[in-house]
């Protein structure tokens, strides 16, 4: 598809967006968030030098497969915000982010985030499922875990991870090796813009829970959706 | 017939929070202890989790963690010379069932009680008089407690720090502390937390008690502001303030309950064994009459047991504990016509009910994100901190917004003169749903010659044994302490900017329908005289000194506060002379 | 236009947009100015259709008649929001009536009976099914004539106010006995849970903004008088918002 075409492909997916801005307190007073100047944004990037954000994350937020870097489309504005704020202000940390995020201003980090909300997009399914693990993993979500005293992770990542708008991401359909990478970085201290929760939580799971547990939701959207197309629920 | 089971050195009827305190002091004592429990077994993982726990009608309205109508009740009348029927669906009080107790839904709202209130009929006939206290009440039985405050606020220090109450001290060592309740008793140390995050309606509350030169401060919290590991090597977690709080059980770990705090400890003792689904039917006594030899228990498949053991525990709850001395024929049961006896005697409640403060509709309270123990208070109303002597009453209440959720079945307030159902009140809910702030009066409830407990001749339970019968009015003296109150909290709510302030306070009579409070209290108490008390300071029986009774049972009056972390300093209070002093020696550890 | 997952669409902008709803009568297109939740037109449409298809266990024609109508009034639809009927709330009293609520779950049941003060509460021997059962006959009989269903709405109002004063005998129960047990379940059924069938699309919850059974709220608490603008959600929906029915889930602690 040639650039314009994905542009217009972009824009007609964005729905009207009102709904969870409310929150987003962000930009200037009174100033609405434009999902429009957001897509702009993420297919050129900025004139103060934040690169295209399609780069990584592709222009409608699906990044690829390799989930090297996370699935952004239909993330909660507020979560992508804060996300946002957090690399520029050194409170999340991450070599690639930070400088992005510093030469976004924050109406600009209102607008991506209002157009990544708005997106809908394919979730790619796991490639070579284990089963068992994938069982794990859901026990882990729905259950949690008594012998380890920990709660499980539908608790606050919602119905089938689907999130807790706006401030708890989704986890469905986020990519495994993303949200395992993720956890360690919980587990392992660098990332701390959680307080006493993600960090606990990470601390508690070992490596096979993690990966059970990241296996498990990679594949939930993409299970459902066959699951429906053939008429069980 | 029963098949005798082999000795064990102790056995506890019930297993909810003194239960589990007083089996892992025994065990850790080296005692073999057996922990009766009448439902079932349950734990955080899976019984806890959300978002089935999150159901408000299966947990507050159906009732599904209290104990089941179907199988036992209690019979209730408000005076004497009423016939006494079966409350057939709790509301105004929910006994709890299961492994963990009441101690699992509870609110986890963690105050201390006041140094007076254990030595109230001395404190107040030296303030006031006896002719006053006569006054207000002649059929009043104040009575002290046998214990003070001072021998007991190193064990409210332990119950805390076991629990990771997050609070604010207001008072260390008679320093009085910013920030925290300068009304408190003194204590010897900062909470083991620091207070929850404010609610907005706290911080609502908290501007409006000020600016009329109250004292505010952050309600004592046994919902963890941050992650604790108690004494006990147990780990406990952050509330996230979900909202579905009393009624409900904890799916983070969040909230201290047996399960979070004893438990996992106890169950590991190979010296502690736990029996689910066991009724106990009476606990049996040689021929002396004054030696307990065990208990007798039906399983859940109707097999009845023998089992015998040295030491017997009540820590079924209040009302359960009075009606296992009854039908064990433990102390004299009370007869209010002549004022004999003293099992049954002594009972008393809570003294609850504030206004509703309709706020404007800009202001977005969203009570749904709470926890259990949210509140701002102010204690200038409560017990005697303040000077009654021109009121005609005693007692008191502590007064703060404390909002423990917004479910909608259970709130949707409207204002006065809204119709009761139809299109204007369905308005009227959507209209004001998200800017109503409660505002909670909680206080004292003074024991009265004419309210008690005892059997009742007529209605029985699934076992065949007689229910618990209760007599019970709120005394005058309440009525006008709550009355009082009330006005002077309309005040704050109209400092609060309430639109529409609609006024609190309790009126008579008592009604099991509606919800007020599960503090039922006393019937079994403590104090040194046998002649006024069942229980000695240490709360073994007079009559019988291989039995004790733990939990509020034994107090004689109930605190302005929620009584849950006094029921734990006075039952660590116990149980550390029974390990020290009746281990070593069994026998009566006080001699009347 | 491609699929999109509902539960997207309304986790991300918190309301039904009219592009994804299945084909059928007509809806409002998304109503920008209500942001918290489906528009009340796209709603009672959805609500609606459920309403009509509920399949009946426990009331016969006559009862679920006299119940569809008398919610109705109790709570009416305006055109705001869906009222008791559009919200399932018969089909939700029917379930209870015909599960285990109704067979007397959690009821003290044992006699003798006899009427008490108004402290002691509910002394009846009728389970909530008999409760209902008997009421309804008796006020389907003496409706014979002139059945509830067809009164003009004042008319159904001046019947249920008569009823909700007492003093009538419905074959055993007092009528004000059964209005409250009317008027408790009508509020049950409008503001529990859709997993027990009523409260369809959960259009209480969006007209007083409950957020519903997922509730972490740690990084909100402190944002005082924040719009939380997100659509609600069930204990027992998917991650698509599919609510799987569920009404006989016994009151037992787990």
């Amino acid at each position: 598809m040639t650039f314009r075409r994905l542009l217009l492909a972009g824009a007609a997916a964005v729905f009207a967006t009102f709904g969870v801005i409310t929150l987003v307190q962000a930009q200037s007073a009174g100033r609405q968030p434009d999902a429009k100047h957001g897509a702009v944004i993420v297919a050129q990037g900025t004139a103060a030098g934040a690169p295209p954000c399609a780069q990584c994350h592709a222009f409608n937020g699906v990044s690829d497969a390799s989930g090297a870097f996370p699935r952004l489309a239909g993330q909660s504005a507020y979560y992508l915000t804060k996300q946002l704020r957090d690399f520029a202000s050194g409170e999340r940390a991450s070599a690639i982010m930070s400088p992005i995020a510093k030469a976004l201003s924050r109406d600009d980090i209102a607008d991506v985030s209002t157009y990544f909300v708005g997106v809908n997009a394919p979730f790619l399914p796991l490639k070579a499922p284990d089963a068992a693990l994938v069982k794990h993993g859901e026990e882990l979500a729905q259950v949690g875990s008594a012998e380890r005293r920990i709660q499980n992770c539908d608790n606050c990542h919602g119905p089938g991870g689907a999130g807790e708008p706006p401030a708890i991401p989704y986890l469905a359909g986020q990519y495994a090796h993303y949200i395992a990478f993720t956890l360690q970085m919980w587990r392992q201290g660098f990332r701390k813009n959680s307080l006493n929760t993600m960090g606990v939580i990470a601390n508690k799971l070992d490596d096979q829970e993690i990966t059970a547990v990241a296996a498990y939701y990679q594949q939930v959207q993409s299970t459902l959706e066959a699951a429906e197309a053939q008429g069980k629920d | 017939m029963a098949e005798t089971l082999k000795p064990v050195d102790a056995v506890t009827i019930g297993v909810g929070l003194t239960g589990s305190l007083a089996a892992l002091e025994m065990v850790q004592s080296g005692l073999k202890v057996v922990g009766l429990e009448r439902g079932i077994a349950r734990d955080t993982v899976p019984d806890f989790q959300s978002p089935a726990i999150h159901d408000e009608l299966r947990f507050s309205i159906r009732k599904a963690m209290m104990q089941d109508n179907v199988k036992v009740a209690v019979t209730f009348r408000n005076n004497s010379s009423e016939t006494a029927l079966p409350i057939r669906r709790w509301e105004s009080f929910l006994p709890g069932q299961g492994l963990g107790g009441s101690f699992v839904h509870w609110n986890g709202q963690s105050f201390r009680a006041q140094v007076a209130d254990f030595v109230l009929r001395t404190h107040l006939i030296q303030r006031y008089g006896q002719k006053f206290l006569e006054s207000c009440g002649p059929e009043l039985t104040i009575q002290d407690w046998g214990v003070t405050y001072d021998e007991l606020e190193p064990y409210y220090d332990r119950f805390e720090y076991l629990l990771g109450v997050s609070g604010k001290a207001g008072n260390i060592k008679g320093q009085i502390q910013p920030g925290g309740n300068p009304f408190e008793a003194p204590r010897a140390r900062e909470y083991p937390n620091p207070p929850l995050k404010e609610t907005y309606f706290g911080a609502i509350f908290r501007k409006g008690a000020e600016s009329l030169g109250y004292h505010p401060y952050p309600q004592p919290s046994s919902n963890l502001s941050r992650p604790y590991t108690n004494p006990l090597g147990l780990r406990l977690e952050q509330c996230v303030f979900c909202g579905f709080c009393e009624r409900y059980a904890c799916e983070h770990y969040a909230k201290a309950s047996p399960q979070t705090v004893v438990l996992p400890v106890l169950l590991k003792n190979p010296n502690y064994e736990l029996r689910t689904s066991c009724e106990v039917l009476r606990i049996n006594l040689d021929s002396t009459g004054k030696q307990a030899t065990g208990v007798t228990y039906v399983d859940g498949a109707g097999r009845e047991f023998e089992q015998p053991a040295e030491m017997v525990f009540i820590t079924a709850f209040p009302l359960n504990n009075v009606r296992t001395l009854l039908l064990s024929g433990i102390g004299k049961p009370y007869d209010p016509t002549n004022g004999e006896g003293v099992v049954g005697r002594n009972y008393s409640y809570q003294t609850t009910g504030g206004p509703t403060v309709f706020m404007d509709e800009s202001i977005n309270i969203n009570p749904f994100m709470s926890s259990g123990a949210p509140g701002t208070m102010i204690d200038d109303f409560s017990g005697d901190n303040f000077d009654h002597s021109n009121l005609g009453f005693i007692g008191g209440q502590y007064v703060g917004s404390i909002m423990t959720g917004g479910r909608p079945i259970e709130f949707h307030p409207t204002p006065p003169g809204t119709p009761a159902w139809g299109l204007e009140w369905k308005r009227a809910v959507a209209r004001h749903y998200n800017h109503t702030i409660l505002i909670q009066q909680h206080g004292t409830s003074m024991p009265s010659r004419r309210n008690y407990l005892d059997l009742d001749p007529t209605y029985k339970d699934a076992w065949g044994q007689p229910l618990l019968r209760m007599t019970f009015d709120f005394p005058e003296n309440d009525i006008r302490m709550s009355q009082y109150i009330a006005g002077k909290v309309v005040e704050i709510g109209r400092a609060m900017d309430g639109k529409i302030v609609v006024r609190g306070g309790t009126k008579r009579p008592y009604t099991t329908t509606v919800y007020q409070s599960t503090h039922n209290c006393g019937g079994a108490v403590m104090g040194d005289d046998p002649k006024t008390s069942v229980v000695n300071r240490y709360l073994q029986c007079w009559d019988v000194p291989n039995v004790f009774s733990l939990g509020a049972a034994a107090f004689p009056h109930n605190i302005t506060y929620n009584y849950s972390v006094t029921i734990g300093a006075v039952t660590l209070w116990a149980l550390d002379a029974i390990k020290n002093k009746y281990l070593k020696s069994p026998g009566p550890l006080v001699h009347a | 236009m491609t699929e999109v997952s509902r539960r997207t669409l309304i986790k991300a902008t918190g309301a039904i947009g009219a592009a994804i709803l299945p084909a059928g009568p007509a809806f409002g297109t998304a109503n920008a100015a209500k942001p918290s939740g489906a528009t009340p037109a796209a709603t009672s449409s959805i609500c609606a259709a459920a309403a009509a298809a509920t399949t009946y266990v426990f009331f016969n024609s006559e009862e679920a008649a006299f119940i569809e109508a008398a919610v109705a009034r109790l709570i009416p639809a305006d055109e705001e929001w869906s009222g008791a009927l559009e919200a399932c709330v018969p089909n939700y009293i029917d379930k209870q009536l015909g599960g285990a609520w109704g067979a007397g779950e959690r009821l003290y049941r044992g006699g003798p009976w006899q009427p008490g003060t108004p402290s002691q509460g509910y002394q009846l021997p009728y389970t909530p099914a008999e409760l209902f059962r008997t009421a309804l006959g008796a006020i389907n009989k003496e409706l014979s004539h002139t059945p509830f269903t067809k009164m003009s709405p004042d008319e159904q109002d001046s019947f249920l106010k008569k009823l909700e004063a007492g003093g009538k005998d419905l074959g055993g129960v007092p009528s004000d006995v059964f209005f409250a047990h009317l008027w408790e379940s009508t509020l049950e059924g409008f503001f529990s849970d859709p997993v027990y069938g009523g409260n369809c699309n959960m259009v209480s919850w969006r007209m007083i903004g409950f957020p519903g059974a997922y509730a972490s709220y740690y990084d909100l608490i402190d944002q005082h008088g924040i719009k939380l603008d997100r659509a609600p959600m069930s204990l027992a929906e998917d991650a698509h918002g599919h609510v799987h029915l569920n009404p006989g889930i016994p009151a037992r602690s787990p």
